[in-house]
C-alpha cells in the first residue's frame, strides 16, 4: 500500500477544481465561486502548514530513487504558489464576473497551482515533467480565456507554440540524460555522472535542458515571448504567470543543477553566471524604454529572474546560503510583482489605460492604489527597508562571500548592483507619473473591495517581509538545505 | 536621568509618528503644519537635553541595542558620541527651522510636511545607528523624501534634477553596500577567533565589534573595502568630480529642501568617513591620506572658481557648499585629532551658515521673482532685513572672525600646516576667492543703483516665519563663533575613539 500523504495538498486543490464547474450549475455568482476557490486554496495551504508544523509525509517511490518528496523546499514553494493563487483569485472575482466560463477560470487556476506544487515536490525528471505539463496546459487556456479579445488570442497562440517548443526541448534533454545514465531520478543521475564523467552527449542534454526550462522562466535569450504574452493575457493571469509559473521553472532549475548535475558543476557554473547577468541586463535595459505598464512589468520580471538565477552558480561555492537568498527573493518577488500587476488590473477595471502616461495624477485620484503601486515599485527597485531590498541583499552578500573563494563571482554582485541602479529609473518613472504629474481630472476612483483586499495583502507582505523576515529567512534556509543533503 | 528612557529611539520615533500623522491630515492641511512643527520641536528639545546631559568623557553614550535579525547578526544598535551628537543637534534644529520657514507653502501642504519629517527620521537614523545594516537602511530612506521634495515642489527642471539626484546617490550607496558586505564576511572569522560572536554565526553588522577587529585584515583588502565605502561617502559629500548632481538638485529644490540637502545630507558623507572609514580601516586610511588631501583641495578651489562664474545666486551658494565641504575633507585628511575635530566643527558651522544662505536665496526668488544677480541691484533700502541677513550670512560664510565659520576653517588650516607645511597656502589662497565672489555678488544685488529690470514697487521684506529662523541661526552662528569651546569640548574627546592612530602622520 503506497502512502499518498505527500500529494494530499495537490489532491485537495484538484478536488475543489473539479467540483467548481459542477457547482456552477447551481451558483452563478462569480464572487461565490471565487469564495469556494479560496476555501480550497486555504484548505490546501492548511495541509501544507500541518505538515510543516508536524512531520513531513512519507516519500513516494523507492527511497534510493524517490519520485515525490514533500520536504521543506516543497512546503515553502507550495505556500508561495498558493499565496499567489489566493491573491489572483481574490483579484479576479470582479475582474472576470462578466465573462462566460467563469467556473473554468477558477478551475484552471487551481489546476495550474496543483501542477506547480507537484513540481516543487518532484524528485524525478519524469514527475517534474508531468507537473510542468499540468501547470502549463492550464495556463495556456487561462491566457486565451477571453477568446474574443484579439490581443489575448494572439498571446495565447504564441504562448502555446513557445511552451510546446520548450516542453519538446526539455523532454529531449531528459531522454538523453536517461539514455546516458539509465535513470531519471535526480540523485541517481548525479551519482552516475560523478562516476562516469562528462561526454559530448551530456553537454548536449545540458544545453537542451537549459533551453527548455529557460523558455519557461523567460531567461535571456529565451525571453522574447514573455512581454507579448503578459501584455495580452488578462491582467490577473499575467500576475499569475509572472509570480507563479515563472517560479516553478526556477525551482526546477534549482533541483536539476544542484541535485542532479552538481557532480559536473565545472561544466555549467560559468555559463549560468553569464546567462544570469545577461538576463538581468537585457531585462532592465529593454524595460527602460517601455511605456506600457504590463510590458514594463514583464521585462522587469525577466530581470528579476536573472537575480534569482544568480543563486545557482553562487550555490556551487557557498552552498545553501545562496539558495536561501534565491528562495527569499522568489518569495518577495511573488508579492511585489503580483501586487503591481493587480494594481494595473484594478485600474483597468475602472477603464484607466495600461500606458504609464495614463497614470498621471493617480496620487490624487486613487490614493491607496497609487501608494501601494509606489511601494511595489520601490520594493522592486530594492529600496530599503522594503522586502525587495532585503532579498537582494542576501543574494548580494552571497556573491561577496563566494568571491572570497571563486573570484569571478564578484561580477555577479557587481551586475546586481549596477542593474538595481539602472532599474530604479523605470520604476521611479511610474511613481513620477502618479505623484508629480498633474492629471486631467481629479475625480476619485472607486475600486471593488476584493481587488483592494488582494492589493492590501501583497502590500502588507511586501512591507512586513522587509522588517520582520527573520523567521522567513530561517524557513528559506531550511528549504535550501534540503538541496544539500551532505550538510544534514 | 535617562537611564531607563530609550531617548535615542524616541528621537527617531517622534518624527516618524509626526510624519504619519501629517500624511493623514489631507482634509485639514493647516493642522498638518502645526502638527509637523510640534513633532519636530520635540526632537529638538530632546537633542538639546542630550547636549546638556552628555558627559564630556567621550565614548558612546545613551546606547541602546535590540536584536533584530539574528540570522544575519543585525541589531538595532544606537548610540551617540561627540561627533554624532553635534550632527543630531544640527539635524533637529535645521528640520524644525525649515518647517517653520515653509509656513507659506500651500500646494499639497500635508504631504510636504510629512516628507520633511520622514527626512528627519532618515537623517537622525544615519547619525545615531551603530549597526551597518541599520545605517544603510536609514541612508537610503533619506533619498525618498528628498526625491519627492525636489520632484513635486521643485523648479522648472525638477523632473530631471530629482531623478539624477536619486540615481546618482543610489549607485554610490550600492558601492558602499558591497564594501559593507566585504567587511561583514572578512571580519567574521576574526570575530569568531576572538570569541566576540558565536562560532556558528555568519557574522555581525555591529560597527563597534567590526571596528575592533577590522584592523587585522590584510592591507590590500583594507584598501579595497575602504575604496568602496569611501566612494559611497564622497559622492554624497560631494567632491569633484562626483558633484554634478548637486548644482542641479539644489537649483531645482524648494528652499527648505535645499537647506536640508546642504545642511544635513552632505554631512552624511563626511560623517560616514569619520564614523566608519577611519576608525575601522586605519591602515587604509593612511594609504588614502594623500588622495583625501588632494580631492579636498581640488574641491575647495574648483568650488570657489565655479562660484565666480555663476549668475544665479542659488547656484553660487550650491557651489560654495562644494568648496566648504572640501575644507571638511582636508581636515579629515590630516588624520590628526585637531584636524578631524575641526572637520566636524566645520560640518556644524557649514550646516548653520548654508541654511541661512539658502533661505536668503529662497526669499529673493519669492519676493523679487528672480535669483539672477544681474537682474537685481540696490535692493538694500527696499528690503532692509533681507539685506542685513544676506550680508551677515555671506560674512559668516567667507570666514569673518567672530563667526562660527572662521574658527572651523582656521583650525583646519592650522592642522593642515602641521601636516604638510607651506602647502597650506594653496587652500588658503582660495579664501580670497571666496571673499571675492561673495562681496561681488552682494555689491551687485543689494547695493548700487536700484534695478529697473524687475518690479520693485511691491517688494515685501521678510515675514515673521522667515525672520525667526534666520535670527535663530545667526544668533547661533555668533554664539558658537565666540564660544566654540562648547562644541569642541563635546567633539574632541570622541576623536581618539574614532581615530586610534591620532597624532600619526
Amino acid at each position: 500500500m503506497i502512502e499518498y500523504g505527500a500529494i494530499y495538498p495537490e489532491i485537495i486543490l484538484i478536488l475543489f477544481a473539479v467540483a467548481i464547474p459542477a457547482l456552477h450549475l447551481l451558483i452563478k455568482s462569480s464572487r461565490a465561486l471565487a469564495g469556494i476557490s479560496l476555501v480550497g486554496i486555504l484548505a490546501s495551504a492548511g495541509m501544507v502548514v500541518y505538515y510543516m508544523v508536524g512531520d513531513y509525509p512519507a516519500i513516494i517511490g523507492d527511497p534510493s530513487a524517490p519520485l515525490i518528496v514533500f520536504d521543506a523546499l516543497a512546503a515553502v514553494f507550495s505556500l508561495v504558489f498558493l499565496s499567489v493563487a489566493l491573491v489572483v483569485v481574490l483579484a479576479s472575482a470582479r475582474y472576470v464576473e462578466k465573462d462566460r466560463h467563469l467556473a473554468e477560470y477558477y478551475t484552471l487556476i487551481m489546476m495550474s497551482t496543483a501542477g506547480m506544487m507537484l513540481v516543487a515536490s518532484a524528485q524525478d525528471l519524469l514527475t517534474i515533467y508531468v507537473g510542468i505539463e499540468i501547470a502549463s496546459m492550464a495556463t495556456y487556456a487561462l491566457v486565451a480565456f477571453r477568446k474574443k479579445d484579439k490581443r489575448g488570442s494572439e498571446a495565447a497562440v504564441k504562448y502555446v507554440i513557445v511552451g510546446g517548443l520548450s516542453s519538446a526541448l526539455s523532454l529531449y534533454g531528459i531522454s538523453l540524460l536517461y539514455g546516458i545514465t539509465g535513470t531519471s531520478s535526480l540523485a541517481g543521475i548525479n551519482e552516475v555522472l560523478a562516476a562516469q564523467g562528462v561526454e559530448l552527449t551530456t553537454l548536449l542534454a545540458l544545453a537542451l535542458l537549459v533551453a527548455g526550462f529557460g523558455f519557461k522562466i523567460a531567461i535571456a535569450p529565451f525571453h522574447m515571448w514573455a512581454p507579448d504574452v503578459y501584455e495580452g493575457a488578462p491582467t490577473p493571469v499575467s500576475a499569475f504567470l509572472a509570480a507563479g509559473s515563472k517560479k516553478m521553472g526556477l525551482v526546477v532549475m534549482f533541483k536539476l543543477f544542484l541535485v542532479g548535475l552538481i557532480a559536473i558543476q565545472a561544466n555549467w557554473d560559468v555559463v549560468l553566471g553569464i546567462v544570469a547577468i545577461l538576463t538581468m541586463t537585457i531585462g532592465n535595459v529593454v524595460a527602460l524604454s517601455q511605456t506600457n505598464m504590463k510590458r514594463m512589468l514583464a521585462y522587469s520580471s525577466v530581470a528579476q529572474a536573472g537575480y534569482m538565477l544568480m543563486a545557482i552558480p553562487l550555490a556551487t561555492v557557498v552552498g545553501d546560503y545562496a539558495i536561501t537568498g534565491g528562495i527569499f527573493h522568489i518569495i518577495t518577488h511573488a508579492f511585489m510583482k503580483s501586487g503591481a500587476f493587480i494594481v494595473v488590473a484594478a485600474l483597468a477595471y475602472v477603464a484607466i489605460g495600461e500606458s504609464v502616461a495614463d497614470y498621471k495624477g493617480l496620487g490624487k485620484r486613487a490614493p491607496f492604489l497609487a501608494f501601494s503601486m509606489a511601494i511595489f515599485m520601490f520594493a522592486l527597485a530594492g529600496i530599503p527597508p522594503l522586502s525587495g531590498f532585503m532579498s537582494k541583499v542576501v543574494l548580494l552578500s552571497a556573491s561577496v562571500e563566494a568571491a572570497e573563494i571563486t573570484q569571478w563571482m564578484i561580477w555577479l554582485g557587481v551586475a546586481l548592483v549596477l542593474n538595481s541602479a539602472l532599474s530604479l529609473y523605470y520604476y521611479v518613472r511610474v511613481i513620477k507619473y502618479m505623484y508629480v504629474e498633474k492629471g486631467e481630472t481629479e475625480a476619485r476612483i472607486k475600486v471593488p473591495i476584493a481587488l483592494t483586499a488582494a492589493i492590501a495583502i501583497c502590500m502588507v507582505a511586501t512591507v512586513a517581509l522587509g522588517l520582520f523576515f527573520d523567521p522567513v529567512l530561517e524557513l528559506c534556509s531550511e528549504a535550501a538545505r534540503t538541496l544539500f543533503p551532505a550538510l544534514g | 536621568m535617562f537611564e531607563n528612557i530609550p531617548i535615542l529611539s524616541l528621537l527617531i520615533l517622534f518624527p516618524l509618528v509626526g510624519a504619519i500623522a501629517a500624511f493623514m491630515m489631507g482634509r485639514s492641511p493647516k493642522a498638518a503644519k502645526y502638527a509637523a512643527l510640534a513633532f519636530s520641536a520635540i526632537p529638538l528639545a530632546l537633542s538639546t537635553l542630550l547636549l546638556t546631559e552628555f558627559s564630556l568623557t567621550g565614548g558612546f553614550q545613551f546606547v541602546e541595542k535590540y536584536q533584530w535579525i539574528s540570522f544575519l547578526g543585525i541589531s538595532f544598535h544606537l548610540g551617540v558620541d561627540g561627533v554624532s551628537i553635534t550632527m543630531v543637534f544640527l539635524s533637529t534644529l535645521l528640520v524644525f527651522l525649515a518647517i517653520l520657514f515653509s509656513w507659506d507653502v500651500e500646494e499639497r501642504l500635508h504631504q510636504y510636511m510629512g516628507l520633511m519629517l520622514v527626512l528627519e527620521v532618515g537623517v537622525l537614523g544615519v547619525f545615531l545607528s551603530l549597526d551597518y545594516f541599520v545605517f544603510y537602511i536609514f541612508w537610503e530612506v533619506v533619498l525618498i523624501p528628498m526625491y519627492f521634495l525636489i520632484a513635486i515642489w521643485g523648479g522648472v527642471n525638477r523632473a530631471y534634477a530629482s531623478i539624477k539626484f536619486f540615481i546618482y546617490t543610489h549607485v554610490a550607496s550600492l558601492a558602499m553596500l558591497l564594501g559593507i558586505f566585504a567587511l561583514f564576511f572578512t571580519t567574521a572569522p576574526l570575530l569568531q577567533a576572538d570569541g566576540l560572536i558565536p562560532a556558528d554565526a555568519i557574522g555581525t553588522f555591529d560597527m563597534l565589534l567590526i571596528a575592533d577587529v577590522a584592523g587585522g585584515l590584510g592591507e590590500m583588502l583594507q584598501i579595497a573595502i575602504f575604496g568602496a565605502l569611501f566612494f559611497g561617502f564622497i559622492v554624497k559629500m560631494p567632491v569633484v568630480p562626483f558633484h554634478t548632481w548637486l548644482p542641479d538638485a539644489h537649483v531645482q529644490a524648494p528652499t527648505a529642501g535645499s537647506v536640508l540637502l546642504a545642511g544635513l545630507l552632505l554631512k552624511m558623507g563626511s560623517y560616514g568617513i569619520i564614523r566608519i572609514c577611519l576608525p575601522t580601516l586605519p591602515e587604509a586610511a593612511v594609504d588614502f591620506q594623500l588622495i583625501m588631501a588632494v580631492i579636498g583641495v581640488v574641491a575647495i578651489i574648483y568650488g570657489a572658481l565655479a562660484c565666480l562664474a555663476q549668475s544665479d545666486l542659488k547656484k553660487m551658494v550650491a557651489y560654495s557648499s562644494i568648496s566648504h565641504m572640501g575644507i571638511v575633507m582636508l581636515g579629515i585628511a590630516t588624520l590628526t585629532q585637531l584636524g578631524i575635530a575641526a572637520a566636524v566643527f566645520q560640518m556644524f558651522a557649514h550646516g548653520l551658515i548654508t541654511a541661512v544662505l539658502f533661505m536668503v536665496c529662497g526669499m529673493f526668488q519669492h519676493k523679487a521673482g528672480t535669483r539672477e544677480i544681474p537682474m537685481l541691484g540696490g535692493l538694500a533700502p527696499k528690503v532692509p532685513i533681507l539685506s542685513t541677513v544676506m550680508m551677515m550670512g555671506f560674512m559668516a560664510s567667507l570666514g569673518l572672525p567672530g563667526m562660527v565659520g572662521f574658527l572651523a576653517e582656521f583650525m583646519v588650516f592650522t592642522s593642515t600646516y602641521d601636516a604638510w607645511g607651506v602647502w597650506v597656502l594653496v587652500p588658503i589662497a582660495t579664501v580670497a576667492l571666496t571673499a571675492a565672489y561673495y562681496l561681488w555678488a552682494m555689491q551687485r544685488s543689494i547695493f548700487g543703483e536700484l534695478t529697473t529690470k524687475i518690479d520693485t514697487k511691491h517688494l515685501h521684506d521678510a515675514y515673521w516665519f522667515e525672520t525667526v529662523p534666520l535670527a535663530v541661526l545667526l544668533g547661533l552662528i555668533i554664539l558658537f563663533g565666540v564660544w566654540p569651546a562648547f562644541m569642541l569640548d563635546l567633539i574632541t574627546p570622541s576623536i581618539p575613539m574614532v581615530w586610534p592612530l591620532s597624532g600619526v602622520i
